[in-house]
């Protein structure tokens, strides 16, 4: 098989795993629900923070997100939506240690222009692969008005999601089905600085994807940065006033190339940052949102899609 | 003369309440770590499982939560510190307010 007739068949043959492009699931869900259930106070919209869940409080996150992948090297000039929606349960077990599950929900469509110019289009529509895990407050240093807390994190992703989906043109390609099939251990670090003015935030996450028949996503190494600041009200009076934050937050990306029996798979892999400006309304019970995220750098191995951006928007309460 | 009952009922009922109130013990509770809306509630909601506790009120800008107890309860400290660090915060000081005399 020639690497042409490799790349065509990716998108349109039913039995050939090999992946194409860089918008495999494990890139969207490692991106839109392992590092998002920052469903605690004040979190950055794209990842997670280090300030506490009281003991016995439960938090729910929602956010709704669209993505659009069209930059397309190869001549399948391949067009990628996805929407989606990530719900995110988090529980306060002590005031230091908070469990997390996110459930995210996946509807992508694929268009592509097969050999003699046929444009076809397919879809991917379900929940896909849920994550479990929990935070530990491993450093707690608090002064009036202010707080200073690291706070390490683990957990597992489950093959909840589909990786078995199929179209009529048969099996949807490996990085379009909506779960993984895989269970793959992530862990990583939080820390925040948080005043009554601004917020900051660094995290970074590691993800050991495994191998489910025959096939293995890349791993993948999160880096990102968050940046919040009280735009109003801007004198603080008695009480608990709802605050108005604008932030800016830096995401880093890294994913090893996937791998199909012992072999790489040189279209897959690479490395993106993105660049976020975001805002968010936060009262005493609940938390409206929204970030666009902008690809600034990607720098993507072999004919994989860039992306162009994605948008999100949601709220979170707390009960 | 029925009017005049009325008033005197109403008046009674308005002075015995703030007496009441005023039986009220007050905690002040300074807090620290307190430095967003959304961790009020959790202080709150911690502080509100204390037996007794009848009303919470917090400040965030001063970093002190105000804790209205029953009238025959009382608040002790140890019980303050492990609701505070149970929202996940620190406590840092804690005294009763004086209760104010009635006008």
């Amino acid at each position: 098989m020639t690497a042409e007739r490799a790349f065509w068949s990716a998108y349109i043959n039913t039995q050939d795993t090999v992946t194409q492009g860089r918008l495999t699931p494990k890139v969207v869900m490692f991106f839109c629900a392992a590092v998002l259930p920052g469903a605690a106070q004040t979190a950055p919209v794209t990842f997670n923070t280090a300030l506490p869940v009281a003991a016995g409080e439960f938090l729910l996150r929602e956010q709704f997100l669209y993505k659009s992948v069209s930059d397309d090297p190869s001549p399948l000039d391949r067009d990628i939506d996805v929407l989606g929606a990530v719900s995110v349960l988090g529980y306060g077990v002590t005031g230091d240690l908070t469990l997390f599950g996110a459930l995210p929900f996946f509807n992508k469509n694929l268009d592509l222009t097969l050999p003699g110019n046929d444009r076809v289009s397919r879809d991917a529509i379900g929940f896909g692969d849920a994550r479990l895990f929990a935070r530990y407050t491993l450093l707690q240093r608090d002064m009036p008005g202010r707080s200073f807390r690291i706070a390490p994190f683990a957990g597992m992703e489950l093959p909840t999601g589909d990786d078995e989906d199929k179209d009529s043109l048969g099996m949807l390609p490996r990085n379009f089905q909506s779960g993984s099939g895989s269970w793959d251990p992530f862990f990583g670090v939080v820390s925040s600085y948080q005043t009554l003015d601004y917020q900051i935030d660094v995290q970074a996450g590691y993800q050991i994807n495994t191998r489910e028949k025959g096939f293995e996503f890349g791993d993948a190494l999160q880096l990102d940065a968050s940046f919040q600041y009280r735009l109003w009200p801007r004198d603080l009076g008695t009480g608990v006033p709802g605050f108005l934050y604008g932030g800016l937050e830096i995401n880093y990306l890294h994913q090893e190339m996937n791998q199909l029996a012992d072999s790489n798979d040189r279209d897959s892999g690479g490395e993106t940052w993105f660049l976020s400006p975001t805002v968010q309304y936060v009262t005493r019970r609940w938390v409206l949102e929204a970030v666009v995220q902008i690809p600034v750098r990607q720098d993507l191995n072999g004919m994989a899609v860039e992306e162009d951006f994605t948008v999100r928007a949601g709220f979170r309460i707390t009960f | 003369m029925s009017r005049i009952r009325f008033l005197c009922f109403c008046l009674a009922l308005v002075v015995s309440n703030l007496w009441a109130q005023a039986q009220m013990p007050v905690y002040a509770i300074g807090v620290s770590g307190l430095s967003c809306p959304f961790c009020a509630y959790g202080i709150e909601k911690t502080l509100h499982r204390v037996d007794g506790v009848e009303s919470v009120e917090v400040n965030l800008r001063d970093g002190v939560v105000l804790v209205t107890m029953a009238a025959d309860a009382v608040l002790d400290e140890a019980t303050a510190r492990k609701a505070v660090k149970d929202a996940g915060f620190t406590l840092n000081s804690f005294s009763q307010i004086p209760a104010e005399p009635l006008p």
